[in-house]
């Protein structure tokens, strides 16, 4: 149960759901990685 | 070109000259046997350190110059949005909390605007016997006038997200019933016209996505809270306004007393769970810092506007409260080092976030300097060329440019407030004179102090640990000698070996040492004293307030109600019977 509705005194907050994505805010590469797959296609490395 | 574009290019290029200026000064006088690693070290740190303090003083001298605007709407027209009040609530008393809701409520409805404002409580309150008493206060609350279907009261039985968890939690499930919501604290109290203000304001601007206001401690009795009290009344207001034309649309977000407009919200503001451990990983601490940073990512305006009273909030009442509230931010800031190169945020987000991030960081900075210069002075010096007439002079200049640069802001508002007649309000200019100077000798004392407790803090930080994100006991007051010593006996003792081995080792700068050492040695005499409670019912000399000579309509309501329904104390066996029926039947 998430919310304690069972309570006598719970009034209900209207029922009115919207969306709210999570927001991306962490970038999926760091710039060492990057760095490190761009050295890693050089053959000589 | 803005005008905060250019407020800020000014600003910026100003505390830039004036640093490297001082560093300039600092080096000529510290290298007088030539240029060492450890003084190259000691200039980058005063330079540093300098421009986050012409930086700070900058927005308190912009302030100055911004003019009071007065509301150009009427107080009684009703607003087109609908808006939830949202009170989110954490192991707080709930007589205090809901009575605050009641007096909010009851000045909504003095001005027939109350229609357009519902009001949901909602509790994260994880003690049993707390989520009781709430219950029945509730039903308390549910007696006031107009307030079926209007108030409204839910309780989370997980804490999931903190306080950012819970106002998600009430968007996704009753965001799309509401236009705007205007966000709370559990101690946040405001005027009925001013919500009624801010909800018109988001009416006439369709990309005004957030409203800021900014909230004034209230209810301060110790010396230390009611110091944080005048500060917060007299002397934020120019700093504050400084900061709305500084950051523009780009404007700061403090987490409660600030209206919102949910579709923005929603769309932007979904905060993700950050990958791996507290302190840098797992749910965002600093919420509101980000989720602004978010709104202007989504090309919504965020606005601060300080000529809207009628905003108040309580604060700490002793310097440990404060430091336990600091050391959570503390870790909310330094988390956001991971968010500052987040895709998309705008550039002065991310200077928002390092200005965050060197707030804390300043404090052990300061410290390095000074253990540095110990360092410098304690080893032999080489044969050197006597430094010229010139540095010595200009080094001295540089220390009372930094004093000037702390205090001259407060001097500037209190001239300011001779003319703009602001000074009445707080006592006339002989008093509030007398309790600018009190609260600069009084923040100088405690400067050295609160260095050292942000220095632990950021260390406890930069090792990994998780300070969790305990609430504030914002009722606890005088701390004795045995607590206070307990609390800070660590700072007196760094304190005396350092002042001790300065005396020994480096007695020539034993001089610029000791402001910075001498307070620290004390701290336990100081906490405790600051922390005490003036006695009688007059007001004391210092620090007086406008909310204390006239308190605000909300303010004497709220004491009125609380008033009346402490007095319903011949209840109080009833209460609990009721309170225990509810627990057993949550835990049934």
């Amino acid at each position: 149960m998430k919310y304690d509705t069972d309570l006598i005194f719970a009034n209900a907050l209207p029922n009115a759901p919207m969306s709210m994505p999570k927001q991306r805010l962490e970038r999926r590469h760091t710039m060492m990685a990057t760095l490190r797959t761009m050295l890693a296609v050089l053959p000589w490395l | 070109m803005t005008g905060a574009f250019l407020t800020r290019s000014v600003a910026l290029g100003a505390a830039a000259v004036l640093s490297l200026l001082g560093g300039y000064v600092f080096l000529g006088f510290a290298s007088t046997g030539g240029i060492s690693p450890l003084d190259v070290l000691r200039t980058a740190l005063v330079v540093l350190s300098g421009f986050w303090l012409v930086w700070g003083g900058a927005a308190g001298i912009i302030g100055l110059f911004v003019r009071h605007r007065a509301s150009s709407f009427d107080a009684q027209q009703l607003p087109r949005g609908l808006t939830a009040i949202l009170v989110p609530i954490y192991n707080e008393d709930p007589l205090v909390t809901f009575a605050r809701v009641a007096a909010m409520n009851r000045s909504l409805r003095t001005l027939g605007i109350e229609s357009r404002f519902h009001i949901a409580i909602l509790s994260d309150t994880t003690a049993l016997e707390v989520a009781a008493m709430e219950a029945v206060w509730f039903q308390q609350l549910l007696a006031e006038p107009e307030s079926a279907g209007r108030i409204f009261y839910r309780r989370r039985e997980q804490n999931i997200g903190k306080k950012a968890g819970n106002i998600e939690d009430f968007v996704t499930s009753s965001g799309g019933a509401y236009d705007y919501m205007l966000i709370l604290d559990a101690d946040s109290l405001m005027e009925g016209a001013t919500i009624g203000e801010m909800a018109r304001r988001m009416d006439a601007d369709p990309d005004l996505g957030l409203l800021q206001t900014l909230p004034k401690i209230i209810n301060a009795r110790s010396f230390f809270g009611r110091s944080m009290q005048f500060s917060s009344a007299y002397l934020s207001p120019a700093f504050s306004r400084g900061a709305s034309v500084l950051q523009g649309n780009e404007g700061p977000y403090w987490g409660h007393n600030a209206i919102v407009r949910v579709s923005a919200f929603a769309a932007n503001c979904g905060l993700p769970v950050l990958s791996g451990k507290p302190p840098y990983g797992g749910h965002i601490l600093s919420h509101d810092y980000v989720e602004a940073a978010l709104l202007a990512r989504g090309g919504w305006k965020v606005h601060l506007d300080p000529h809207l009273g009628g905003s108040f909030e309580e604060g700490p009442e002793n310097l440990v409260e404060y430091a336990k509230r600091d050391r959570r931010w503390c870790q909310g800031n330094l988390q956001h080092r991971r968010l500052m190169f987040a895709p998309g945020l705008r550039l002065w987000s991310r200077f928002i976030f390092l200005q965050g991030i060197m707030a804390y960081l300043a404090s052990p900075l300061w410290l390095v300097l000074m253990g540095v210069s110990i360092l410098a002075a304690m080893l032999p010096e080489p044969a050197a060329r006597p430094a010229s007439e010139l540095f010595i002079d200009g080094v001295w200049s540089l220390a009372a440019g930094v004093a000037l640069l702390l205090v001259l802001p407060k001097l500037l508002i209190l001239i300011r407030g001779v003319f703009d007649r602001e000074n009445r309000r707080f006592g006339g200019t002989l008093r509030a004179g007398s309790s600018v100077l009190m609260e600069i000798i009084f923040s100088t004392l405690l400067a050295p102090i609160l260095l050292m407790l942000q220095s632990r803090a950021v260390m406890q930080v930069l090792l990994g640990l998780d300070g969790g994100w305990p609430a504030t006991k914002r009722a606890e007051n005088h701390l004795d000698l045995r607590d206070s010593f307990a609390n800070s006996w660590w700072i007196m003792l760094i304190g005396a070996v350092t002042m001790l081995a300065t005396l020994v080792f480096a007695p020539k700068i034993a001089l610029w040492v000791a402001p910075a050492m001498l307070p620290a040695v004390f701290a336990p005499v100081l906490i405790s004293v600051s922390s005490r409670v003036a006695a009688g019912k007059k007001a004391p000399w210092f620090f007086l307030t406008a909310s204390e000579q006239a308190p605000s309509p909300v303010i004497a309501e709220h004491r009125t109600i609380m008033a009346a329904w402490s007095t319903q104390g011949a209840l109080e066996p009833i209460i609990m019977v009721e309170a225990r029926r509810v627990v057993e039947q949550v835990n049934a």
